[in-house]
């Protein structure tokens, strides 16, 4: 393919009024409720809350791995989105305000917390050493801090390039990346096993990161799908920006969702199949009292309609198609997450069946908004195109 | 004979192809075709070509026998040989996923190859006009060809070879045929061909034959009988009797049989033998039934001696007689077991049990007839 | 090479040729009698064919005590190989499909060969399985569900019987991949011959392919559908093999991460074995301009990727086996780290996780010489991977009074050897009598050979 030194035309222009004006009564009604919900009910409040933070550590730490991904493949057609992915990342430090409330409510959420539980139950008792409080702490900060200076340094070395232009800059990118995605699967896997599986501490999966991670990677491009969308709508973006470049988001999410599947088949198949009272047990609550017209609701709406959403190659180049998807991903996560915490809160609490109701929609609400906000806070103001990119004109010839 | 199937050009770049590819959709040709070594990005576009539907066939093959294959396994699992397997249920969906993939992918793959080759392209088709010509040798290789066909109805040979010349050919050729050569439809009746089918039918139904009867022919698992052993009842010279089995020891006694010990011994069986099974429900219930069927034809339905024979065989005596009211249970059990005077021995037809049965029932009987004082409470 | 411009695409091929040049560089091994190197070659892996085929005959003649199988390793070499070929097989359907989705450009020059490969390793495991059944002419067609004269059916439940259905797909799909991708090669080869047989020959396999965009059009759709059918597929496979061992309740085998777990191994050498067989055919048929070193230092950065992420699952088992209190999990892990076989876990993680980091270094990366060395170290880790979680978890199962020691006899090694003699073997006649190289698909990509799009029709 010929190289055509096209000029690049990048005009700065101020974010979309949306992201503030929806964002901000969102967040404010999140807090709220957030905060009756504690005084009313804590338990429920804080597996909710636990729903909230797993969602915006994939968006947040999604985007921070689609940057270190395009980095360290080399990819060209993802660089005029870098930076957007770059401002998402953002997001991820968010999750000190949702992880601070279930670390001060681990009672409530984790059996393991409970000290004469443990003593009495050896397999607990053998796990002590990784699932206790003091290294929960340190595991959580750890990986914020560790993740938030990856972050950070993605985000001066990318706004450096844009008056710089250095082709050192992306090399160096590259290396920085090849430490980051060891350090990523580690944290993530951390944050799945701690945050969610430890929930029911007697259960283990060996997948569970790798599940988690599917649900993230979609969601973090569904999100970055749908900031792209918004901003090329508002002229944020530059003119060449087109079906080619959608195409391939789609076809990530589309890849993605299909990976998800496979992984939450290959988990629950073995598990059926073993047979095991070990694991099984995790299953069964899933498969009663309500809970199993959630579990086969999971099969098509987090894979079967998006497969169909984005199965034709016109619907990952038609913005309003792919913006239909790139919700209903981030949707299903939502759904996802509500399937993997719930049935656990229905145990502690002595409740049967899913619940739904304003402590939901208020975390949901609150979850948006901090999507929004953070965004905003991140990206306004800024550069939505990395313009110093020496990849950028090659990327913006990009067909498919 | 010769005929004019089409005029071809060559053109020698990539933009030049396309360029004239749109002029000659353009100008309204519908029976033309540009031939290129390999496939040149946008010539759909520029060709007017509707976008491929192979994608349709793919998914439409795919999902019907992914469906087909999952019925067949539930026909295979609850209809045709139910069986539980490994403690799955007898439609373990999970366990069919992997199956139903590969089928699905397998079918997807295959048939839409199958259908884009065999009635898309109408392949194989080795004796198309085109083949051999200089034409093909070029656009096979480095050069770029458009060729409009005879049949097209705008078609004009002068009119043609100008206005390719005029969007830039370097070289035109007129591409003749020979019908003959080309003419691809078969009678269906054509006699090599019926031959030919019947030959193949012939094969077919003899390899499957032989396949299905002999080659895979199993004889029926019977190994366990062909052991290197000697069997009861059989001969053996290992043994001066030449009889594979020995004489039990002496005083050995079968598994479950319980030897008579008073077969010449009335008075014996008289003081030693006590019924040892109580006259319950069940019990007389048996003894009643046996009774009836082996007692009752000479001694008679209530045991009053009046057999239902009269007199065609000796009258079995009454049983109600003062000499078999002073007899002990043991007495009557022996003879029973034994016969006494014309009466037969019962042991082999009735078992040890019954006929302690009978003994109770008899009891019963003669009870009836001579019932006591405290019968009345 | 040390700066790299990133303004600049990558130039796969090296300068730039005319297509006829194209043609006849790919086209020349067919043409001309192969030189020395190439009997050489062949006589090395024919012996070693040799040498397989002697076990197997013996195998058949005496029977499959002559293994060392024994009673709780019941699944031993012929398994171990098995996984092991197969998995060989994924890298060359990662390469012609998966990269093909993405759109990598460097893969057009071995897409080919690898899928070549690919067909040629799906046959070396099919014999695996197929002797280990004792009596392979029965076994092979009573592995089918057709109605016979027992009136049963295969058991549809059984990870065995996925496998047939997967491997026998994957070798389906993989071929018909591969000859769809052969035919306008075919139709250009039939365009050249000059002899009577080969015209006839290719002309038969072109079906009459005629180069005519109103077919490349529906091609390049189905290719592409192709593609999309065997990306799924390729993961498929390795994961069905996985639930061979998965779904049991063996400890060290049933562990729910096993899926992208062998699918990650399998690529990862699959990846070594390409880059093996690629620097030897390089050598052989003196293709070093078509099989550029960038294209090898791009192998070898997804060997260095995969063989990280097999790491991080063998981890993971680790971890999660202590995690789960599972006491027999945790036990067979520690087994197979300081048991019997540690020999055999140790080789295995050394080849596996640390010597693939080397890549890290860019000299090591580039040269031939080492990379070639760390391939063949990472292929010989990957079969002990297998040999590991076949064996130590069979040799130290449930009952402590049925352990045994599993050593194999020399009949295995010779069938082991025999199926890299034929891997080997196919791979070199394929070279010498196919264009290992896709010439219409390298024409497409080279320099030039689109209508520059700016002005032209432009499809969204």
């Amino acid at each position: 393919m010929s190289n055509h030194e096209t000029k690049i035309n990048y005009i700065k222009k101020d974010l979309p009024k949306g992201f503030l004006k929806f964002g901000l009564p969102l967040l404010i009604i999140g807090i709220v409720s957030a905060f009756i919900a504690y005084q009313v009910d804590p338990m429920r409040a804080s597996f909710n809350n636990i729903i909230s933070l797993l969602l915006i550590v994939s968006v947040g730490l999604g985007a921070i791995f689609l940057v270190a991904l395009e980095h360290i493949a080399g990819a060209v057609w993802s660089v005029p989105f870098r930076r957007i992915a770059e401002h998402q990342g953002f997001i991820f430090l968010a999750t000190p305000l949702l992880a601070l409330p279930i670390l001060f409510n681990m009672h409530d959420i984790y059996e393991w917390t409970h000290l004469n539980v443990v003593v009495n139950d050896p397999i607990l008792y053998q796990k002590s050493p990784y699932l206790n409080t003091e290294f929960f702490y340190a595991r959580s900060i750890g990986i914020f801090v560790v993740m938030s200076i990856f972050l950070f340094t993605y985000l001066r070395n990318s706004t450096r390039q844009d008056t710089t232009q250095s082709q050192k800059t992306t090399k160096i990118n590259a290396l920085i990346s090849a430490v980051f995605m060891p350090l990523f699967a580690i944290s993530i896997t951390m944050v799945a096993i701690d945050y969610a599986m430890s929930l029911e501490p007697h259960w283990f999966s060996t997948i569970f990161g790798v599940y988690y991670f599917a649900g993230t990677f979609a969601t973090a491009m569904a999100v970055l799908t749908l900031l792209t969308l918004k901003l090329k709508s508002n002229g944020n973006l530059l003119k060449e920006i087109n079906g080619n470049h959608y195409y391939s988001m789609g076809g990530l999410m589309f890849a993605f969702t299909a990976f998800w599947m496979y992984m939450a088949f290959s988990q629950y198949m073995l598990i059926w199949y073993a047979n095991i009272p070990e694991e099984t047990f995790w299953f069964l609550p899933r498969m009663e009292n309500g809970w199993e017209y959630l579990s086969i609701g999971l099969i098509f709406i987090k894979f079967i309609i998006p497969f169909g959403l984005l199965l034709n190659r016109n619907s990952k180049m038609n913005p309003s198609r792919l913006k239909l998807a790139a919700f209903w991903i981030i949707g299903a996560h939502i759904y996802d997450m509500y399937w993997l915490v719930m049935p656990t809160y229905n145990r502690m609490s002595g409740t049967e069946g899913p619940v739904f109701g304003w402590i939901e929609l208020g975390f949901i609400s609150l979850s948006a908004g901090i999507i929004l906000v953070f965004y905003y806070l991140a990206a306004n103001k800024k550069n939505h195109i990395p313009i110093g990119d020496p990849k950028l004109n090659r990327a913006l010839d990009f067909r498919i | 004979m010769s005929k004019l199937y089409s005029v071809a050009a060559l053109f020698k770049t990539p933009d030049d192809i396309m360029h004239a590819a749109s002029k000659v959709a353009d100008a309204g040709y519908e029976k033309y075709d540009v031939n290129t070594p390999y496939p040149i990005h946008g010539m759909d576009g520029a060709m007017k070509l509707k976008s491929s539907k192979m994608g349709y066939y793919t998914i439409t093959i795919g999902l019907t026998c992914m469906s087909l294959m999952l019925f067949f396994m539930y026909w295979v699992y609850n209809i045709d040989y139910p069986q539980v397997i490994g403690g799955k249920p007898l439609f373990p969906l999970p366990a069919f996923v992997p199956i139903m993939f590969e089928i699905t992918i397998l079918t997807g793959a295959v048939l839409t190859v199958a259908v884009m080759l065999i009635f898309y392209f109408k392949f194989p088709n080795n004796a198309h006009p085109l083949h051999d010509s200089s034409y093909m040798k070029a656009v096979s290789s480095d050069k770029f060809g458009v060729n409009i066909e005879a049949v097209d109805p705008k078609f004009d040979l002068d009119k043609v070879k100008a206005f390719l010349a005029s969007i830039g050919a370097y070289q035109i050729d007129e591409i003749y045929f020979d019908e003959e050569e080309v003419n691809t439809k078969h009678k269906i009746l054509d006699s090599k061909f019926v031959i030919g089918m019947f030959l193949i039918a012939g094969f077919t139904s003899i390899s499957v034959y032989l396949h299905m009867n002999k080659a895979l022919y199993l004889p029926p698992f019977d190994w366990m009988l062909l052991q290197h052993k000697v069997t009861a009842q059989d001969h053996s010279d290992f043994f001066k009797n030449g009889i594979s089995s020995r004489e039990p020891v002496e005083g050995t006694v079968a598994r479950g049989f319980m030897p008579y010990l008073y077969s010449e011994d009335p008075d014996g069986a008289s003081d030693n033998l006590v019924n040892p099974f109580v006259a319950d429900e069940e019990n007389i219930a048996l003894g009643k039934k046996k009774y009836l069927t082996y007692c009752s034809p000479c001694h008679g339905d209530l045991a009053k001696g009046d057999s239902r024979l009269n007199g065609q065989f000796p009258n079995g005596p009454t049983l109600h007689s003062d000499k078999l009211l002073s007899w002990t249970d043991g007495r009557i059990y022996h003879v029973i077991t034994e016969g006494q005077n014309v009466m037969p021995g019962y042991k082999k037809t009735v078992t040890r049990k019954e006929r302690w049965a009978i003994v109770n029932y008899v009891r019963k009987l003669q009870r009836a007839l001579d019932a006591k004082e405290e019968d009345m409470q | 090479m040390s700066t790299i411009d990133y303004t600049k695409n990558e130039v796969n091929v090296k300068g730039t040729r005319s297509l006829k040049e194209i043609d006849d560089l790919i086209v020349a091994p067919l043409d001309r009698i192969p030189n020395k190197k190439f009997f050489i070659a062949i006589g090395f892996t024919s012996t070693l064919l040799l040498i397989g085929t002697i076990g197997i005959a013996l195998s058949f003649y005496y029977g499959t005590g002559l293994w060392g199988n024994n009673n709780p390793v019941g699944w031993a070499f012929p398994i171990v190989n098995f996984v092991f070929w197969v998995g060989i097989g994924h890298a060359g359907t990662l390469i012609s499909a998966i990269l093909f989705l993405l759109r990598q450009r460097w893969r057009n020059g071995i897409a080919r060969f690898a899928e070549a490969m690919t067909i040629f390793a799906v046959i070396t495991a099919l014999i695996f399985p197929i002797i280990h059944t004792g009596r392979p002419w029965v076994a092979a067609v009573y592995l089918l569900p057709y109605p016979n004269q027992h009136a049963v059916w295969v058991n549809f439940n059984s990870p065995l019987l996925w496998d047939v259905f997967a491997v026998s797909t994957y070798f389906t799909v993989s071929l018909v991949f591969w000859y769809v991708g052969l035919i306008p090669d075919f139709a250009l080869l039939r365009d050249r011959a000059t002899g009577k047989i080969k015209k006839v020959i290719y002309s038969i396999f072109s079906l009459g392919w005629r180069f005519s965009n109103r077919h490349w059009q529906h091609y390049e759709m189905t290719y592409l559908i192709l593609a999309g059918l065997a990306t799924p597929l390729v993961l498929s496979v390795h994961t069905i093999v996985s639930f061979d061992f998965a779904v049991s309740i063996l400890p060290g085998w049933h562990t729910t991460i096993f899926p992208p777990y062998f699918v990650a191994g399998a690529i990862f050498s699959g990846f070594a074995m390409v880059q093996n067989s690629l620097i030897v055919i390089r050598k052989v048929f003196d293709m070093d301009d078509l099989i550029p070193l960038k294209t090898l230092e791009t192998m070898n950065k997804i060997i260095l990727l995969t063989g990280t992420m097999v790491g991080y699952a063998y981890s993971m088992e680790f971890f999660i086996a202590w995690y789960s209190g599972s006491q027999p999990e945790y036990f067979t892990f520690v087994n197979r780290a300081f048991g019997p076989y540690a020999w055999a876990y140790w080789t295995m993680f050394s080849c596996n996780v640390f010597i693939p980091q080397l890549f890290w270094i860019k000299k090591i990366r580039t040269s031939i010489v080492p990379m070639f060395i760390i391939a063949i170290f990472v292929n010989v880790g990957m079969w002990f991977e297998r040999f590991v979680i076949v064996v130590t978890s069979l040799s130290r199962d449930f009952l402590p009074s049925s352990w045994a020691y599993y050593r194999p006899t020399i009949t295995d090694f010779a069938i082991l050897l025999g199926s890299f003699g034929l891997f080997f073997t196919l791979t070199l006649l394929f070279t010498r009598f196919l264009p290992s190289i896709a010439i219409a698909e390298i024409k497409a990509v080279s320099e030039g050979a689109q209508p520059s799009h700016h002005g032209g029709e432009d499809h969204e």
